[in-house]
């Protein structure tokens, strides 16, 4: 009896465990998500600062290759964009993530119990 | 097993203190090596814009070019006023120097807002850590070991101390609703009849908070004392109590209403006096297990005679109790026949007419609608204590008819519970009662004709009801035609 609760509360471990990994995977992924769209936020900025007589290069690469300035913004605003949506993507995500690993604590948790009640019980017959 | 847990959770608290501590540390650690770091990306910021601006200066600088890391050469550096400037994400922008140093004032805003943020957190969790210790300190100061102790005031009654919150002191009563709706339950497997009390009950709620707001803003309006802030608090309390023992029919709803009265009653001694006489009365009523209490309207009696001039609290608390008193008579008439505080039985809805009958000049008239408030005449008046006092006698006079007293008990003070009390047997404790309230005033005697002994200075308010509860026999047919109304009488008792 005790055996079988032993593997049960095995395998929800790892499955929490894993869980787990995934979430750290996903939060670190939003953060440099997060980052990127600082980045791109001051890009954004401070090609507000410039005007047209100033050339803007974009960086592929070993080259510099020279951009127009309003064909700059309008791909960092995309770039924004596509950043947010990549965030909340992300977020719900992490929710979803957030859920089940609180499901599988709680399973854990209920397991812990009967494996110690078993545990208990075998003693108390011994 | 159970000791053994409570001994893992002491020792578990101060390790919790210690890790929370230690996280505490943590953060704050990291807190400052970034803002170490953003500080000195803040420096470079400000060399390079001293270099921007002396770089202009000349056409072209004689510098030794750096040639892979170990290496220098000697070079001129061109072009002084042409600079590719790094925007972020692989994008550059070719500026002159000022240009760039509009850039580089951008960016040093950004860092700056960093360095406040990062500064917050650090100051916030430093407060933290610093409250776990103190924390920890208190909680080793239970010990006897501490500097810092714990100064405790047991508060008997809250309603003192809100003075305008009465809302407070409904909480507790909003507990006993579940109460209600399981003892109803139980009644109703015990075969008693109730229909839809939960519904019923909800219906009462909703109207007793109607009257407390709007005993509420009285009470804003009229307050002038503490006091009697404090007595229409617990007045209110009480109403609120009564109804909610409206709705329930059932001894054991009454009284476990009842038994939040006294927990939230004010802590004026006298106070709390007649709710245990309620108590105790109330006992003998009830036949069930829970030996709660069913209680009405006990400090009414003390708000109204004290006499300060024009004293308008206890009016408009009356008022309204009347009006609880109608509709829980009238629900319990509906629900059921029984009303528990009574010792005359309901058994059709008329007979809850018969109870709200008006003096009107010396006459018995019913009244038109139960829920309406009484007229002026017959009210209980701001000006006149005495027509409260007479209309109690009405009452007397009504009750000793028609054998129905719940107008008198909630109209007027607790002369009239203990006029009916009195019949009940309780008459002793209820003068012990009421001479503990001598502070009570009671004003005028509205028929000094017909009852000659109750023509006492004020102090005899307790007495008076005693006296009449005795005379009330042979009083009953008298009082009837030597009606006059309240105004008369008070100029009669006036002179």
């Amino acid at each position: 009896m005790a055996e079988v609760i032993q593997k049960k509360l095995q395998a929800e471990l790892e499955k929490y465990q894993q869980l787990q990994k995934d979430v750290s995977k996903s939060m670190t992924a939003r953060q440099k998500l997060e980052a990127q769209f600082t980045e791109n936020n001051i890009v954004k900025e401070e090609l507000g600062l410039l005007d047209s007589q100033n050339t803007v290069y974009k960086l592929i690469g070993p080259v510099l290759v020279k951009q127009d300035l309003d064909e700059a913004k309008a791909t960092v605003a995309k770039r924004l964009e596509y950043i947010n949506g990549e965030i909340q993507r992300y977020e719900t995500l992490l929710k979803d993530m957030e859920k089940k690993s609180e499901q599988h604590r709680e399973v854990l948790s209920s397991l812990q119990q009967e494996y110690q009640r078993a545990q208990g019980l075998p003693a108390g017959k011994v | 097993m159970a000791a053994a847990g409570n001994a893992k959770r002491c020792n578990d608290l101060p390790r919790g203190v210690e890790r929370l501590k230690e996280e505490h540390r943590k953060v704050v650690k990291d807190c400052r090596s970034k803002i170490e770091h953003w500080k000195k990306v803040e420096k470079d910021y400000e060399s390079l814009q001293e270099r921007l601006k002396t770089l202009p200066d000349k056409l072209s600088y004689d510098i030794m070019v750096p040639f892979g890391p170990l290496a220098f050469m000697p070079g001129k550096l061109v072009h002084t006023n042409e600079l590719t400037v790094l925007l972020g994400d692989n994008w550059f922008a070719k500026c002159s120097a000022k240009q760039a140093d509009a850039l580089v004032e951008h960016r040093k805003t950004h860092v700056n807002k960093t360095l406040d943020d990062l500064q917050k957190v650090m100051k916030n969790f430093q407060n933290r850590a610093d409250f776990t210790d103190d924390l920890e300190k208190l909680s080793s100061a239970t010990d006897g070991t501490g500097d810092f102790v714990d100064i405790r005031e047991e508060v008997v009654n809250e309603e003192e101390v809100t003075k305008g919150k009465h809302r407070l002191a409904l909480k507790p009563n909003s507990k006993p609703k579940q109460e209600y709706l399981l003892e109803l339950q139980q009644v109703k497997d015990d075969g008693e009849v109730k229909k839809g009390p939960s519904e019923e009950e909800l219906w009462a709620r909703l109207d007793e908070l109607e009257l407390q707001e709007e005993m509420q803003d009285e009470r804003y309006r009229l307050d002038s004392t503490d006091t009697n802030g404090e007595d229409t608090t617990s007045s209110s309390s009480e109403e609120e109590k009564e109804a909610d023992c409206s709705n329930s029919v059932q001894l054991n709803g009454h009284q476990e209403e009842n038994g939040w009265g006294p927990t939230s009653q004010t802590n004026s001694s006298i106070v709390p006096q007649p709710e245990v006489d309620e108590e105790n009365e109330c006992e003998e009523e009830t036949g069930n297990s829970l030996p709660t209490i069913y209680f009405s309207h006990t400090v009414e009696p003390k708000k109204v005679r004290i006499n300060t001039g024009k004293n308008t609290t206890l009016k408009f608390s009356e008022r309204k109790e009347q009006k609880e008193q109608a509709k829980r008579k009238k629900k319990s008439g509906k629900s059921n026949g029984h009303s528990p505080h009574e010792s005359y039985k309901f058994t059709t809805p008329a007979d809850i007419y018969r109870v709200f009958v008006d003096l009107v000049n010396g006459e018995l008239m019913p009244r038109k609608s139960i829920l309406k408030s009484r007229s002026r005449e017959n009210s209980v008046c701001s000006d006149t204590s005495e027509s409260s006092t007479a209309d109690f006698e009405e009452r007397r006079a009504a009750f000793g008819r028609t054998m129905s007293h719940d107008e008198a008990t909630h109209s007027d003070t607790s002369d009239g519970i203990t006029e009916e009390e009195s019949p009940t047997g309780m008459s002793p404790r209820s003068n012990g009662h009421f001479e503990a309230f001598t502070g009570t005033v009671i004003e005028k005697d509205p028929m000094p004709s017909s009852i000659p002994h109750l023509t006492i200075a004020p102090p005899a308010l307790p007495t008076i009801p005693e006296r009449k509860l005795e005379e009330l026999g042979p009083e009953v047919p008298q009082e009837p035609p030597k009606r006059m109304s309240k105004f008369k009488a008070t100029r009669l008792q006036q002179k």
